[in-house]
C-alpha cells in the first residue's frame, strides 16, 4: 500500500495485504532499539499499525516513561521530519495552525500605496503565502516530499475547543484559510498524541485513534534501557539502581519516579564515580528520584538505602 | 467485509470471528463501535495473524481508547480465545454461549451491576467487578425525592452562576501588549499621533483562563440528609461549566466527572447508587484527600482552580492526615472553599476534630444547608 496516498480507505488496506507483515513488527522492535529506544512488542505492534493503517495513535501513561520519545524515535526510524506541537491551556488556532504576519502586511500596503495595481491585486498579494506564518499543524500537512511525524504533546492540557478542531483536522487532513482557500495534505502525517490523563479526552477523538498505554517497565526491560542509554555503566551498579527505583515505585509516593528518573540517577552515580549504591549514594542522588519534600522524607524513612544496598550486594 | 481474504491467513482469525470478538468485547463493557470493529479488521489484515501475541496487541490498540478499556481487554481476549496459543475450533461454540449469556444486558451498566439474581452471571467477568465491592457494602438509596419545582430552581441557580461568571470574565479581558489577536480599533487610535501610520500594534490579550472548579462531596452517613440534594446541585454545576471535576468520597474517593458529563441526571443518579463509594458509610476525609492528591493533583492549576469541599467535617480518620493533605491542596489552588451544612445550625461550632484541623487552610468557610446558602456560593466563584 502506498504511504503517500492522501486518502487511505479501509478497503484499500484490506485488498492490499502486505506480505510478511510479522516482519514489520520485528523491524520496528529492532529499528527502535538501534536508535536507543527499548520497546516491547505491544508498543511495536501499535506503532506498526500506525504506519500501516495511517491512524493517529494516542499514547498514555505516567510521566517520564518515554511517551514523547515514541514520536521522536519514529521520525528517525522513518527518516522523516518531526513536527511538534506542545499543548497548553489556552492554545488557540493562531499559535497552532497559522497566523498572518500583520506588520509585514501593513508595510506591504504602505509600499504599494503608490503603485497602480488594483485593489484586488493588492489584496491577493498581502494574503499570499509570503505573509503567512505557518504553525505546526499547517506545517504538518504542507510537507512536500514525505509524510512527517506530527507529535501533539500533552493534548489533555489543551481545551475542548482545540480538541474539536484537531478532530476535524485528523479526519480530513485539510485546513481552510478563509483568505486563501483550503490546503490539502500532500502527504498524510503520522500523528502521535500523548496525554497524561489530567482530563478525560473526548470520545470522538479517542475513537479516531489507536491507543497505547505505557506502564512502568519490568526489571528486565528497565535494565535493558539503562544499559542501552548508559553504555559505560557497571552491570552491578545498573542492577542496584534499577532495583532501588523499582522499590521506590512501590512506596506510596505522590510522584513515583519514571524511567527518566532512573536514567538521571544512574547517570549521576556514574558522574560521581560511585561503584555501588549505598546509603550515602542514595542520599546524594535523592534529588534525581524524588521531586518533593514529602517524598524525600518517605524514601528516607523506609531505610531503603540499607535494604537495597544489602540485598543487591548479596544477590550479586 | 471481505472475510475470505483474511480467512486465508488462518482459520481462527476470519473476519467473522473478529467481528464476533468485537461484539463480545462490547458486551463486556469495552467502548467499541463499528468504527473500532473496522479498524480491528484492518489491523488483523496488516498483522501476521499466526503470531497470536501480535494479534492481541494489535486488537488491543484498535479496540481500546482508555486505560480502563486497556485493563479490561486482556480478560476479554483470554475468555474469548481461551489462551495465547492457536485457537481451537470448539472455542467458537463456547463463544456463542458467552455472548448469549451476556445478551439483553446493557453493556454500560454491566460494569456496575453484576446483578446477583442472574445465575449465569456468576461465571462471567462482571461478577468480579461487583465482588470487589462486597467489602464496601453499599446502601442503595432512592434519589427521586426532590420535587420538580426544586429541580427547576436548581437549574436556575446554575444558570445564574454561569451568567455571572462569564460576565466577570468578560470584564477581566484587558488590552495588553502580549501576543494575541491584533486589536485594530486600538491600533488605529494609537496611530493618530504618528500621522495615521499603524506602527505600534495593539493586541487583544489572550482570554483569561476560565475558572476550574474541583468539588469533593462527602456522602457519608452524617451527610445523608444533604448529600442527595448536593449531588443534584453539583450535576447542575457540571452541566454549565466547562472545567468541573467532581468527586464523591466517604471512606474512599470516586470520580464522577465523566459519569455526570455523559449521562442524564436520572441515569447518572441511578448509576451512582451502584458505585462502591459506600453511600451513608463512615468518613475518612483525610484519606480521601490523600487519594485525591495522589492521583488527581494534576487537575489543580494554582492560578485558576477553585477547590470546594462539601462536608460536615466528621472525620473518623487521623486528623493529622487531613491537615497535611489539605495543606498540599491549598498550595495548589487559588482558593479553598469548605461548605459545611452544619454551619446552618444555630449553635454549631467548628470544633470537631476534623473541622478544627482543617480551618487554618480554608479560605472561605460557609454553610450549605439550603438553596439560599448555595446561592451565596456564587459570590465566591
Amino acid at each position: 500500500m502506498s504511504r503517500d496516498g492522501v486518502e487511505v480507505t479501509n478497503m484499500g488496506i484490506l485488498q492490499d495485504l502486505p506480505s510478511g507483515a510479522g516482519h514489520g513488527v520485528d523491524a520496528i522492535v529492532s529499528g527502535f532499539e538501534r536508535l536507543g529506544y527499548v520497546t516491547d512488542r505491544s508498543l511495536a505492534t501499535a506503532v506498526y499499525l500506525v504506519t500501516k493503517l495511517r491512524k493517529p495513535i494516542l499514547v498514555e501513561g505516567h510521566a517520564g516513561l518515554g511517551k514523547t520519545e515514541v514520536a521522536k524515535v519514529l521520525a528517525s526510524f522513518l527518516n522523516t521530519r518531526l513536527i511538534r506541537l506542545q499543548c497548553y491551556e489556552g492554545l488557540d488556532v493562531s499559535s497552532a495552525v497559522y497566523e498572518w504576519n500583520y506588520q509585514k502586511q501593513l508595510l506591504a500596503i504602505k509600499i504599494e500605496e503608490g503603485s497602480d495595481s488594483t485593489v484586488e491585486e493588492k489584496e491577493r498579494h498581502i494574503f499570499s503565502r509570503e505573509f503567512l506564518l505557518e504553525r505546526p499543524l499547517l506545517q504538518s500537512i504542507q510537507a512536500e516530499d514525505a509524510s512527517p511525524v506530527l507529535l501533539i504533546d500533552e493534548i489533555d492540557r489543551a481545551d475542548e475547543a482545540f480538541e474539536a478542531f484537531l478532530l476535524e483536522l485528523l479526519s480530513d487532513y485539510q485546513i481552510t484559510i478563509p483568505e486563501m482557500g483550503t490546503v490539502h495534505a500532500k502527504h498524510v502525517p503520522y500523528v502521535v498524541l500523548t496525554s497524561n490523563r489530567s482530563r478525560e479526552l473526548g470520545d470522538a477523538l479517542k475513537r479516531r485513534c489507536l491507543y497505547q498505554w505505557i506502564d512502568y517497565p519490568s526489571l528486565e526491560k528497565e535494565m535493558k534501557i539503562v544499559r542501552t542509554r548508559l553504555l559505560g555503566i557497571e552491570e552491578k551498579l545498573a542492577r542496584q539502581v534499577v532495583g532501588y527505583v523499582q522499590a521506590v515505585r512501590g512506596l506510596d509516593l505522590s510522584k513515583p519516579p519514571g524511567v527518566a528518573e532512573t536514567l538521571d540517577c544512574a547517570e549521576a552515580l556514574v558522574a560521581l564515580g560511585k561503584l555501588q549504591l549505598d546509603e550515602e549514594a542514595i542520599e546524594e542522588t535523592l534529588g534525581c528520584i524524588s521531586k518533593s519534600v514529602d517524598d524525600n522524607a518517605k524514601i528516607r524513612s523506609t531505610g531503603l538505602g540499607k535494604t537495597v544496598g544489602q540485598s543487591m550486594g548479596e544477590a550479586l | 467485509m471481505n472475510s475470505a481474504m483474511i480467512r486465508a491467513k488462518g482459520q481462527w482469525t476470519d473476519a467473522e470471528t473478529i467481528v464476533e470478538f468485537c461484539r463480545y468485547a462490547r458486551e463486556q463493557g469495552l467502548s467499541t463501535s463499528v468504527q473500532e470493529t473496522l479498524a480491528a479488521l484492518e489491523a488483523t489484515a496488516a498483522l501476521d495473524v499466526n503470531n497470536s501475541e501480535d494479534l492481541k496487541f494489535g486488537l488491543r490498540s484498535t479496540l481500546c481508547s482508555s486505560k480502563d478499556d486497556w485493563d479490561l481487554f486482556d480478560e476479554c481476549f483470554q475468555t474469548f480465545w481461551g489462551g495465547a496459543s492457536a485457537f481451537p475450533s470448539r472455542i467458537r461454540n463456547s463463544r456463542k454461549e458467552l455472548t448469549s449469556r451476556a445478551k439483553g444486558r446493557n453493556p454500560r451498566s454491566l460494569m456496575a451491576t453484576g446483578s446477583g439474581d442472574d445465575v449465569s452471571s456468576e461465571q462471567d467477568g462482571s461478577q468480579a467487578v461487583a465482588g470487589a465491592s462486597t467489602h464496601d457494602r453499599l446502601t442503595k438509596a432512592d434519589f427521586s425525592t426532590l420535587s420538580q419545582g426544586d429541580l427547576a430552581m436548581l437549574e436556575q441557580i446554575s444558570l445564574r452562576l454561569f451568567k455571572q461568571m462569564s460576565r466577570r470574565l468578560a470584564r477581566r479581558r484587558r488590552i495588553g501588549t502580549a501576543r494575541g489577536q491584533v486589536d485594530l480599533r486600538r491600533t488605529i487610535r494609537r496611530s493618530i499621533p504618528r500621522g495615521g501610520e499603524p506602527i505600534n500594534l495593539r493586541y487583544r490579550e489572550r482570554k483569561p483562563r476560565p475558572h476550574r472548579l474541583v468539588t469533593l462531596l462527602d456522602i457519608s452517613g452524617s451527610m445523608s440528609p444533604y448529600s442527595l440534594f448536593l449531588v443534584k446541585f453539583l450535576y447542575a454545576l457540571q452541566k454549565h461549566f466547562r472545567h468541573v471535576d467532581t468527586f464523591l468520597f466517604s471512606t474512599a474517593l470516586v470520580e464522577i466527572t465523566n459519569l455526570f458529563r455523559t449521562q442524564r441526571l436520572q441515569d447518572a443518579l441511578q448509576a451512582l447508587s451502584q458505585k462502591p463509594a459506600g453511600w451513608s458509610g463512615g468518613t475518612s476525609i483525610g484519606g480521601s484527600l490523600r487519594e485525591f492528591n495522589q492521583f488527581h493533583r494534576r487537575k489543580l492549576r494554582s492560578s485558576d482552580t477553585l477547590f470546594v469541599i462539601l462536608s460536615d467535617g466528621w472525620d473518623t480518620g487521623e486528623t493529622g492526615v487531613l491537615a497535611t493533605e489539605l495543606g498540599t491542596v491549598k498550595r495548589r489552588v487559588r482558593r479553598l472553599i469548605w461548605l459545611n451544612p452544619l454551619l446552618g445550625l444555630k449553635d454549631y461550632q467548628p470544633l470537631t476534630g476534623g473541622m478544627s484541623a482543617a480551618l487554618p487552610h480554608i479560605d472561605i468557610f460557609a454553610p450549605a444547608h439550603n438553596l439560599e446558602s448555595l446561592l451565596a456560593l456564587e459570590k465566591h466563584l
